[in-house]
């Protein structure tokens, strides 16, 4: 009974500090106290739960913007290769059309639907690595440095949109596993969360023939 | 070596890893180690702090005097701290088992010795911290001689390209490179965060690995930086530098060295503290200047207490009388250094380093789908010339060990060097204006070759002129064709010399001649496997073995090694470790015994000699 004769219940007027009354408000007081430290918890651990999901879309939404900057460099050297090569692939005129080609229908979808761009990004590896499958045949090209150079360099940039593919796959099933475990499974599409979807290859795009340098 | 491979390691079900599972499994060792080495550090706090406190008393005992001739401190003052001093005195007497004081009496006791010690070593940690944060790890391998690659340039143009794409894979901001013009292949990442990283990389590392191989060897890098490993790299040589700062105060008073360090420093923080990189590379001097103290380099206290050097005189008799309590806390501090440092501290770094070398060898996996290709690039690289000048400074931070041996353990990578030093032996025949020799003339094999090379090694030995003269001439070819001195060679200077008559250098010479036929019979290659293995065992390296199992559970296609060893030498190897077990154990316990003997002692002395100076200024109020 000592417990109860704390300092705050004391000062309540002696008419109600009947002792029954009076243990009731202690209890209620420490209550509201533990009630409010539970919530206060978790309420932080929702802010951290959110957050971390917030957190793993955007890197998401990054990732696949990556994927868009790699995508304009290969646009942006196709001309430089193309112009280099003419000369020394003047038999080879079709193949070039057709790179150029597939290039122009590339650069047009960059605004339309991703199932759009995937198409037309995928016509366009095609073609150009079957401008480097017929640039084997030509030795003497492989001996121009600047072509050399030119074509590391598009090596590089198919890496990159590959890797940055991968990276983005990797983003997204980060993403997607942490929204399915427990416990943010419970929440996640209650903050309006949902799962990203992941980039497969193309079919033509599968069979791809392998650069060389 | 394939014959063995196919027999013995491919057979039966293999124990495949995911590198997602290998880096959970490293991530959580590192943790784990994480833990002891904050332990072990706390464990090697304690008789440090006991040590460091009783210093600080006296530094606070003197003051106070001195201030007390002039302006007398209140009686309260003295009252208190000699309080406190019976705490103090409380707790030395507990702990050497004497009387069992009231928990209040000795909790505070212990907080006397313990505290003033503990919050100046974590102070200094704080402030070591501050000072290097901005310059980070590896600072000063900012001052090699280093360019961007050159875009025209198609091996340079692939350099940058393969970072940029692995950077891509990590998601991380492409790192600066540093291009080394070296022969020799390594690499190296350092920075503070994976914001400001660079890489360095040497010329020979990208002429000696194709595409993929590059491609292996900058992902691991990329991915240590990726996984944080510079911010623990950091962490890891700011625990020794505090420990040298600590060692450089305590020392500062009895000489010139400890003296300059400290200069330095406060120097450096409080000038030096700008961007760039020669703030880098003076802050990666200082740091290393501290860690060098904290290996026991500093001997400035040993000089000032040596009385064997000068003559003897009354005054310094008197002098290190006086001292002699500092003396042997000094002494008490270093060796409790060295000994929890060696036992506890260096190994729990060692072994939580290697997981974060394997965590980056799973991560390098991830980003390049591709084991092979690091597996061969770290293949390739323990059988090439890989040493670093400047590597000294920071080991830890490269892809392979840059202090690692020089000497060729792989017979491929042998006979490469041999076809070498054939063509050197022949282009530098014209050089020295000898006749052409028979062998060279019909066209000999490498082999046949290196016997002649052999045999004038040999006359020039044995005192013939002209075959020394053939030699050095050899020798500096060979030396500028590989970029380093060729030790299975004599020396130059030495054969000069001994043309001279130079006694020094005959015995060199023979001793050298001595190695060179021990080497010739028993095959040296044994031993330098023994030598490698013993280095590895505190090493901050995982051995290559290791790392290639690691790479083919991941599904790399290596031909490993079935290097497994005898059961025969296994047992051996039980039994000498269990015989030798107890002795171990006794030392450790011995070497314990003394630090607590020499912590009291220096507690005790310290003690007396407070009372003493006490006393002496006592005395000197009076009259």
């Amino acid at each position: 009974m000592d417990g109860i004769h704390s300092p705050a219940v004391r000062d309540v007027p002696a008419s109600l500090a009947d002792n029954s009354l009076e243990k009731g408000r202690h209890v209620s007081n420490l209550s509201l106290i533990v009630i409010g430290l539970f919530a206060g918890a978790l309420l932080v651990w929702f802010v951290a739960i959110f957050n971390s999901l917030v957190a793993l879309r955007a890197r998401v939404q990054n990732a696949w913007s990556d994927i868009d900057v790699q995508l304009k460099r290969r646009h942006d050297l196709i001309p430089n290769l193309v112009s280099a090569v003419q000369g020394y692939m003047a038999h080879e005129r079709s193949t070039l059309e057709a790179v150029t080609e597939a290039r122009t229908k590339a650069v047009a979808s960059s605004g339309g639907t991703v199932a759009d761009r995937t198409q037309a990004e995928s016509a366009l590896t095609g073609a150009l690595s079957n401008l480097f499958a017929v640039a084997e045949q030509y030795p003497q090209l492989r001996a121009v440095e600047s072509v050399e150079l030119l074509q590391e360099q598009l090596t590089s940039t198919e890496n990159r949109i590959a890797f940055a593919r991968q990276f983005y796959n990797d983003e997204v099933m980060k993403f997607n596993t942490a929204q399915a475990t427990f416990p943010r499974n419970l929440f996640a599409g209650m903050f309006g969360f949902s799962q990203a979807t992941m980039f497969a290859a193309q079919e033509p795009e599968r069979q791809a023939v392998k650069v060389s340098i | 070596m394939a014959t063995q491979a196919s027999s013995g390691v491919f057979a039966g079900p293999r124990d495949r890893e995911s590198f997602f599972d290998a880096q959970r499994r490293n991530r959580h060792a590192t943790w784990r180690l994480s833990a002891v080495t904050v332990i072990a550090t706390i464990v090697m706090g304690i008789p440090l702090a006991l040590a460091v406190t009783p210093l600080l008393y006296a530094v606070g005992l003197i003051v106070s005097e001195v201030v007390n001739i002039w302006i007398p401190l209140p009686a309260s003052f003295w009252r208190q701290s000699n309080e406190l001093a019976h705490y103090g005195l409380t707790a030395i007497q507990w702990m050497t088992g004497g009387i069992m004081p009231s928990p209040h009496a000795l909790a505070l006791g212990v907080a006397v010795l313990l505290l003033p010690g503990a919050i100046l070593s974590v102070g200094l940690w704080l402030g070591v911290n501050s000072l290097f944060r901005r310059a980070g790890v590896g600072g000063a391998l900012l001052a090699l001689k280093a360019r961007e690659p050159n875009p025209s340039e198609l091996k340079e143009l692939q350099l940058a390209d393969v970072v940029e794409e692995m950077a891509i894979a990590a998601g991380l901001h492409s790192p600066k490179i540093m291009l080394m013009d070296s022969p020799r292949a390594n690499a190296a990442a350092i920075g503070t965060s994976p914001n400001d990283a660079r890489l360095v990389v040497t010329r020979g590392l990208i002429e000696k690995l194709n595409r993929d191989e590059l491609e292996g060897a900058l992902a691991h890098l990329i991915a240590s930086i990726g996984n944080g490993d510079l911010r623990i790299a950091f962490r890891v040589v700011s625990v020794f530098e505090t420990y040298g700062l600590l060692l450089a105060l305590i020392n500062s008073p009895f000489g010139p060295n400890a003296r300059r360090t400290l200069w330095r420093i406060l120097r450096f923080g409080l000038l030096g503290r700008r961007q760039g990189e020669a703030s880098a590379a003076e802050a990666a001097a200082v740091g290393d200047l501290l860690t060098r103290g904290a290996g026991l380099e500093t001997d400035d206290i040993d000089n000032f207490f040596d009385t064997t050097a000068r003559k003897k005189s009354m005054l310094r008799s008197i002098r290190n009388f006086l001292f002699f309590p500092i003396f042997l806390t000094n002494f008490a501090i270093k060796l409790s250094l060295w000994f929890f440092s060696f036992s506890m501290l260096e190994p729990s770094m060692a072994l939580l380093w290697r997981k974060r070398k394997y965590l980056a060898d799973a991560s390098a996996v991830q980003l390049t789908r591709n084991p092979d290709g690091l597996a061969e690039a770290l293949r390739k690289l323990n059988s090439e010339p890989r040493a670093i000048p400047q590597g000294s400074w920071a080991p830890h931070l490269f892809l392979v060990n840059p202090a690692g041996s020089d000497r060729m353990n792989d017979p491929k990578a042998n006979a490469a060097h041999q076809q070498m030093l054939a063509s050197t032996w022949a282009s530098s025949e014209l050089a020295s204006g000898s006749a052409p020799s028979t062998k060279l003339r019909n066209g000999a094999g490498p082999s046949s070759v290196m016997g002649e090379i052999f045999a004038t090694s040999q006359a020039a030995l044995g005192g013939d002129q002209h075959a020394a003269a053939r030699m050095a001439a050899f020798r500096r070819a060979a030396a500028t064709a590989l970029g380093r001195p060729v030790d299975e060679l004599p020396a130059v200077a030495d054969l000069a010399a001994s043309q001279h008559g130079d006694q020094a250098a005959m015995l060199r010479l023979s001793q050298f001649a001595k190695k060179m036929n021990s080497n010739e019979t028993d095959g040296s290659d044994s031993k330098q496997r023994a030598s490698d293995s013993s280095a590895n065992f505190a090493g901050f390296f995982p051995s290559l073995k290791r790392r290639l199992k690691r790479l083919d559970r991941m599904g790399a296609h290596i031909e490993l090694e079935s290097g497994r060893p005898q059961s025969a030498t296994v047992i051996f190897i039980a039994l000498l470790t269990l015989f030798l077990a107890p002795f171990a154990l006794l030392a450790l316990g011995l070497l314990l015994l003394l630090i607590g003997i020499l912590m009291l002692a220096s507690l005790t002395f310290m003690a007396i000699w407070m009372a003493f100076i006490h006393q002496l200024f006592v005395m000197f109020l009076h009259h």
